[in-house]
């Protein structure tokens, strides 16, 4: 399964090297973008929703079919309030009876409590293309975050010393907010950083998800698995590389994206509505809520496709 | 210490917080291997933070790969600001980062705030903070990189002046209910004017100046002399990360500092600039009055500062384990 997907990475990546970029609009017969047509529906996103913005990343993984200042959009702090996985546990479980807003958030533990539905799920899938790659480790080895690592044991662990009492901060002015996770709901928001790349093989956008806990310390990409419906956590979303930032950061798959994207234009236009390529990304963006349910971004902007209902 | 503004409940701020991407570990990793070696001399760095875009989450100090300077041999030490990224507000700090554990630990984290607090004092009394407000959040982060782990022990400082005796609060409400209803609207246009402007969009710290007619025009801080003939309400804003109902954030505290100490004034009416999706959002933005009580001498010597970040509620340093990420044996396993 993992070596199915390098091959395929691997493939990619040479046709990739060796195609020129899409250049002749194919927006509406297939539901791509052509590298301008990205630039163009990302300058309206980064318009109309001001929270996006281009970045141009690291500098040697700047792609040289894009400008340099517009390698990638990017949104950071988006919240994230409850567990896209426990909702839906919570959803399946026998007559609704588990409350999504029961006072002593059993919902959010029973995420952590339910190993074995992925376990099981997994056994039952056959590997492809789009398998993830982590899945296999996730069942053998317990999913924490970075801070915990279990290999790290030998790290001092700074919460050990004590000694900082050299810092003495009695200061009547300072907010000191609760952290204690029993007394506030907000601590247990999730933050996210989404990306918009441009993926040049399927010459569709692609989204990128960097994940952090109630103290903006990074999820490992696992946990943000518990923020992707579950019909695409162990699917179509993929731990990899990101084209222009360091480290392995989740992704929506792009290989359907290009028919999804279709069949909504199609609809549009059965409507008698002639979409623009400039809203590409806005329908694209509705399209994601479908795989991150729970995350906050700008989707839901009103925007005007011509005599659209929704 | 009995002050008849005792009663009066103090104004309390919230803490700034702290946000690393795991870009700024790698290039620190990298220039700490490729060109500091184990030169330990403090790095000049840039921190970007953004107005509260989101009524349920706060935003934060954040470091980025850009954050540190470049590795290339012939750059400057000192990272570039970009302007006109509105996501992207500069503010100046410092790193410590030192080659062993034993040498983070013995830093001298009192004086090390004591420095940032008095180069924040200065830039007040010069009257640079008023030419370039961004110097008035300068922020402190201490690190000890441990590149056989890959992990990175570090922790940030905000250094806040400390008015004593504290300032205390009146009338803090959402500018919605503070203003009226056409000085809301006009206020509301003049700030996403402001944050459109490719000039202004990073400018944190900014006067709104109400004329009589309630039409709301916000200004640079220079310009609070030429202010004060026509206006008819000055509020001294900032950009505020903060998305608490009862809090101002943090950058509030040193610009309280500065406006008393710059134009002596004993209340202040200060405007928390908040955003949801980017826009302005006049029913989670603050405005309220900040009464000052200090003693003519507080202006006379630097201050004393707070501003060390709590890790969970404890005064301990934060650890990132990035070994999945950047350990050669690892990548090379997961990619077999």
């Amino acid at each position: 399964m993992v070596l199915s997907q390098k091959l395929h990475e691997a493939f990619k990546g040479t046709v990739e090297r060796i195609t020129g970029p899409r250049t002749v609009s194919a927006f509406k017969e297939k539901g791509v973008l052509s590298v301008s047509e990205f630039i163009i529906a990302g300058d309206n996103l980064v318009a109309k929703c001001p929270t996006w913005s281009w970045e141009s990343g690291e500098p040697n993984k700047r792609k040289p079919y894009l400008p340099s200042d517009k390698q990638f959009l990017i949104t950071r702090n988006v919240p994230c309030l409850r567990r896209a996985a426990s909702i839906e546990e919570e959803y399946e479980a026998a007559g609704g009876e588990v409350l999504l807003d029961d006072e002593d958030n059993d919902g959010w533990l029973a995420t952590h409590g339910k190993p074995k539905e992925i376990k099981s799920d997994e056994d039952e899938n056959l590997p492809s293309m789009e398998s993830l790659e982590i899945s296999e480790k996730s069942s053998t080895k317990p999913v924490s975050s970075f801070k915990e690592d279990e290999d790290d044991e030998d790290i001092p662990d700074m919460a050990e010393f004590t000694e900082y009492d050299n810092i003495i901060e009695t200061d009547p002015s300072t907010y000191l907010v609760a952290h204690e996770p029993d007394d506030d709901n907000i601590l247990r928001t999730r933050t996210y950083d989404i990306s918009i790349s441009y993926d040049k093989y399927y010459q569709t956008p692609r989204v990128w998800l960097t994940g952090y806990d109630e103290s903006r310390m990074l999820l490992q990409p696992e946990l943000v698995l518990e923020d992707v419906s579950q019909d695409h956590a162990r699917k179509t979303v993929t731990i990899e590389d990101h084209p222009h930032l360091p480290g392995k950061h989740a992704s929506i798959h792009p290989c359907r994206h290009g028919a999804v994207m279709k069949k909504i234009i199609d609809v549009l236009m059965s409507r008698g509505v002639e979409p623009e390529v400039d809203k590409y990304l806005f329908l694209f963006l509705k399209f994601m809520a479908s795989v991150i349910p729970t995350i906050e971004y700008d989707y839901t902007m009103d925007f005007d496709l011509g005599s659209s209902s929704n | 210490m009995v002050e008849p503004n005792t009663k009066k409940p103090l104004l309390q701020f919230a803490p700034m917080q702290s946000s690393v991407d795991e870009g700024f570990w790698h290039r620190l990793s990298s220039l700490k291997l490729n060109k500091l070696g184990i030169d330990d001399s403090p790095i000049p760095v840039l921190g970007f933070f953004a107005p509260c875009s989101h009524p349920r989450v706060s935003n934060y100090l954040t470091l980025l790969s850009e954050s540190l300077p470049s590795e290339s041999s012939e750059a400057s030490l000192i990272p570039e600001p970009s302007h006109g990224n509105r996501n992207r507000c500069s503010v100046s700090g410092i790193l410590y980062n030192t080659n062993t554990v034993e040498s983070f630990h013995a830093l001298d984290k009192q004086n090390l705030l004591k420095e940032e607090a008095r180069k924040i004092w200065d830039d007040i009394q010069t009257g640079r903070a008023v030419e370039d407000c961004s110097v008035l959040s300068r922020f402190l982060l201490i690190s000890f990189a441990d590149l056989k782990k890959w992990s990175f022990h570090y922790w940030f400082a905000f250094p806040a002046l400390m008015i004593d005796p504290p300032a205390t609060v009146v009338n803090l409400s959402p500018a919605s209910q503070w203003l009226s209803k056409e000085e809301t609207e006009s206020l509301s246009a003049a700030c996403n004017e402001w944050r459109g402007s490719k000039s202004t969009a990073d400018v944190p710290f900014f006067l709104v100046a109400i004329d009589p007619n309630s039409r709301a025009t916000v200004r640079l801080l220079k310009d609070w002399e030429a202010c004060q003939s026509n206006a008819h309400k000055i509020l001294f804003g900032f950009y505020d990360p903060c998305h608490l109902p009862n809090n101002p954030g943090w950058p509030l505290r040193n610009f309280l500092a500065l406006i008393f100490a710059r134009w002596n004034l004993k209340s202040v009416q200060f405007f928390c600039y908040r955003e949801n999706r980017g826009f302005a959002d006049m029913s989670l933005s603050l405005v309220g009055e900040a009464l000052l009580t200090v003693p003519q001498g507080w202006k006379d010597s630097v201050p004393n500062a707070v501003g060390w970040e709590l890790n969970k509620g404890r005064k301990v340093p934060r650890c990132i384990s990035l070994a999945q990420s950047m350990d050669p044996t690892r990548l090379a396993v997961s990619a077999a």
